[in-house]
């Protein structure tokens, strides 16, 4: 069962399976737990995105072959950024070795899938990775809260 | 995930709104493709109304777009917005789909 709770420190946390309805628990739950956090719309966007494409990640290629792959996520509110802690207890994976896509030129031969990691990159400022001792997949992301012109 | 799928004068106009996140595509995707593809449609997609959009919901109008074009149909987004807006131009989608500004423009598209 996923729970969600903020408290005082302005973080964030969540465990949720990495199942369809727990993805779609677990959204809901984040969006409910944003409300309650000082976020600009990009920061508050950005988090949503990082979300999305990390956890439908751990869905579609993360999984273990038996048993249920439980994902962990803490987020918490910094001066300047917005940092989403991520861990699962699937196959190791290091999304930072995945290339962008190349820039389609056609429909047809425009590849379909790829691009989660281009929008993470676009909306985030610092992307980690970590295979932990225990065996688990630690991926932290940072949602910078301050825009380039300077607005918070 | 709402979606309102209707015809005008040969030209089957969609208007989506909420969410186009994981659950969300799954809500529309098979009834937006059985709506479009089979009758090699030439469809106008409202996305005025879309709040989010992620990978997932950029693979699936990819998808419907080259059933649609392999069978001589045609799909035109139209009306997208702040930051679904930029995550069409991250993902350079309009080079390979049309995305027009408004409704009048993306009929014009897609009847050319």
């Amino acid at each position: 069962m996923s729970s969600a709770a903020a408290d005082g420190s302005r973080r964030l946390q969540l465990k949720l399976p990495a199942t369809p309805a727990g993805f779609s628990r677990g959204f809901d739950e984040l969006r409910h737990g944003l409300d309650a956090l000082p976020l600009d719309p990009r920061a508050r966007f950005g988090v949503e995105l990082v979300f999305e494409e990390v956890v439908a990640n751990v869905l579609r290629h993360g999984c273990r072959p038996n048993g249920e792959t439980r994902i962990q996520l803490e987020v918490a509110l910094e001066h300047d950024a917005v940092r989403l802690v991520f861990e699962d207890d699937g196959p190791p994976f290091d999304p930072r070795e995945r290339p962008d896509p190349a820039p389609p030129t056609d429909l047809e031969h425009a590849p379909t899938g790829g691009r989660g990691l281009m929008l993470i990159r676009r909306f985030s400022s610092g992307l980690e990775y970590l295979r932990t001792p225990e065996g688990r997949n630690r991926l932290t992301v940072t949602v910078p809260r301050v825009q380039r012109d300077g607005k918070r | 995930m709402k979606m309102d799928i209707s015809e005008d004068a040969g030209v089957v106009k969609v208007g989506l709104v909420g969410r186009l996140d994981t659950p969300g595509v799954d809500a529309v995707e098979t009834r937006l493709t059985a709506a479009l593809v089979p009758r090699a449609a030439r469809a106008i997609v409202d996305l005025s109304g879309v709040e989010f959009i992620g990978s997932l919901g950029l693979r699936m109008f990819i998808t419907i777009a080259r059933a649609l074009t392999r069978k001589s149909g045609k799909m035109v987004l139209y009306a997208p917005h702040g930051f679904v807006a930029q995550v069409l131009e991250t993902a350079a989608l309009d080079d390979i789909i049309p995305v027009e500004p408004d409704a009048a423009t993306a009929l014009a598209a897609v009847r050319a």
